[in-house]
């Protein structure tokens, strides 16, 4: 049973030689594995099989890796349970496109990480999870994360440069709730965190609340062209503030 | 040939005596005049930059030994037509105060220097301004890598502990194995020699046990 195992390990990686991709070898070893009560050998079986999947067929290799966790998971060994999750889920966002599930993976991984008392990189895949969600238009739970996130970063030295980060995102997503949010919210922040107030990024903040209750279109857009020039936004930062802005023509066309 | 040359140096004569007349009468004018005559000389001095362009292509025709002297007399020309082009740019600009450039000397085109050195002042804080923005998006930009390297040093310091107090873990459940492991071996051997000397083993132990264990 045993050289059986060891064939099929021999052919797969013959089979990576001859770069075939073919992750069926990686499995049945795999499987052959777990007949043999061996679990950890049969999950890295299914990690490699993932991995050899990945190229070849999305939909395969995440069942490869689903198993490996649930393998992982049973023995307890969550950190790398976590770790392929996040692999998972990255699959997700790139090869599927299938954002929810996505989403769902790594708050999956958070979790584990949490549990783990890692909790920098459960932040990571919340960060992560935070934006899906606010590009989805899922508001509430973006803006809970970013201020969660926010707060432990201002306590860390090494993290509170990237606090002030966290905080405009958060108030952003406030702001395509509803206005008075943002500002109490923009407040708030202030109050928590003293440097926020001295950010650029706090001061296009306040811009672009003035520039609201005036609904004035023009305002908005230089203070975001003139942010721009600084430092270039990126991809989100333009979804979002552009959605801003068409509340700002709706809200004009309303009064009209 | 050289009577062509001869010719072209008389007409430059003439026109430099004509522009020379109006470039002094210039600054006394104003107004229509003052346009018209400014109209002329420049017309006249593109005349002379052509007498000029013509000399030259005469003067390569010359064979080489007569050529220094008409390039000398050349080059002269050219001098004085550039100082005729100072002196018509300054007369346009100069007030036209006999006085006061007698008293302040001829250098009394001041105003033109002045315009120059402001258009030279603006250029240079554009020049700077333009370099501060450009550092100041560089810092902005080394800001952002920061805190992404910040952030990940953060994770894998957390990393690195958890493998660092994994290690500890495992290394004192090998150093259990290894007392286990030892503790068996000693028991096994203590069978295999035979009753006698497990006896007379385990009566010296306690022997030197229990004095230690009464003091």
């Amino acid at each position: 049973m045993e050289e059986a195992c060891d064939m099929f390990v021999r052919a797969a990686n013959m089979y990576k030689m001859a770069k075939n991709w073919c992750g069926n070898a990686f499995s049945q070893a795999a499987n052959l594995h777990l007949q043999m009560q061996s679990k950890h050998d049969a999950a890295t079986n299914f990690i490699d099989a993932g991995n050899a999947f990945k190229k070849a067929d999305p939909q395969e290799a995440i069942n490869c890796l689903n198993r490996a966790i649930e393998i992982y998971t049973d023995m307890g060994r969550f950190t790398i349970a976590a770790k392929h999750h996040i692999t998972i889920a990255e699959i997700y966002e790139t090869e599927m496109v299938d954002i929810d599930k996505a989403i769902a993976h790594y708050e999956q991984a958070a979790d584990y990480y949490k549990g783990e008392e890692s909790t920098s990189s459960a932040n990571k895949c919340l960060l992560k999870v935070a934006t899906y969600a606010a590009q989805l238009e899922q508001y509430p739970k973006a803006i809970e994360i970013y201020e969660q996130v926010g707060t432990h970063a201002m306590d860390s030295t090494l993290l509170k440069y990237s606090a002030k980060d966290h905080f405009f995102k958060a108030a952003l997503c406030h702001f395509c709730v509803d206005m008075l949010n943002a500002k109490l919210a923009v407040q708030k922040y202030e109050e928590m965190f003293p440097a926020f107030s001295d950010a650029r990024e706090c001061k296009l903040l306040k811009k672009l609340l003035d520039a609201y209750e005036e609904q004035n279109l023009e305002a908005y857009t230089d203070s975001v062209k003139e942010f721009d020039t600084i430092s270039r936004l990126d991809q989100w930062l333009t979804t979002m503030l552009l959605r801003i802005k068409k509340t700002i023509q709706d809200d004009e066309s309303d009064l009209r | 040939m050289s009577s062509d040359f001869e010719a072209y140096e008389q007409d430059f004569g003439t026109i430099t005596a004509e522009v020379t007349n109006k470039i002094g009468r210039i600054p006394k004018l104003s107004g229509e005049e003052k346009t018209q005559l400014v109209l002329n000389v420049d017309k006249q001095l593109e005349e002379v930059r052509e007498l000029l362009e013509q000399m030259d292509l005469e003067v390569r025709e010359i064979p080489i030994q007569s050529r220094p002297m008409y390039n000398s007399r050349l080059k002269s020309y050219k001098g004085e037509i550039e100082k005729l082009e100072k002196d018509f740019k300054r007369s346009r600009i100069a007030y036209s105060d006999e006085v006061r450039n007698d008293l302040l000397g001829d250098d009394a085109g001041s105003s033109e220097n002045q315009r120059a050195h402001l258009l030279d002042n603006t250029e240079k804080l554009e020049r700077s301004s333009r370099r501060l923005e450009a550092g100041y998006q560089i810092a902005v930009e080394t800001e952002q890598v920061g805190q992404e390297i910040l952030s990940n040093l953060h994770s894998d310091r957390e990393k690195i502990q958890k493998a660092r107090e994994r290690l500890r873990e495992t290394d004192a459940n090998l150093g259990k194995s290894s007392r286990i492991l030892t503790g068996m071996l000693r028991r096994t051997e203590r069978g295999k020699n035979g009753p006698a000397v497990m006896r007379s083993s385990s009566r010296n132990g306690f022997f030197s046990s229990s004095p230690v264990a009464l003091i």
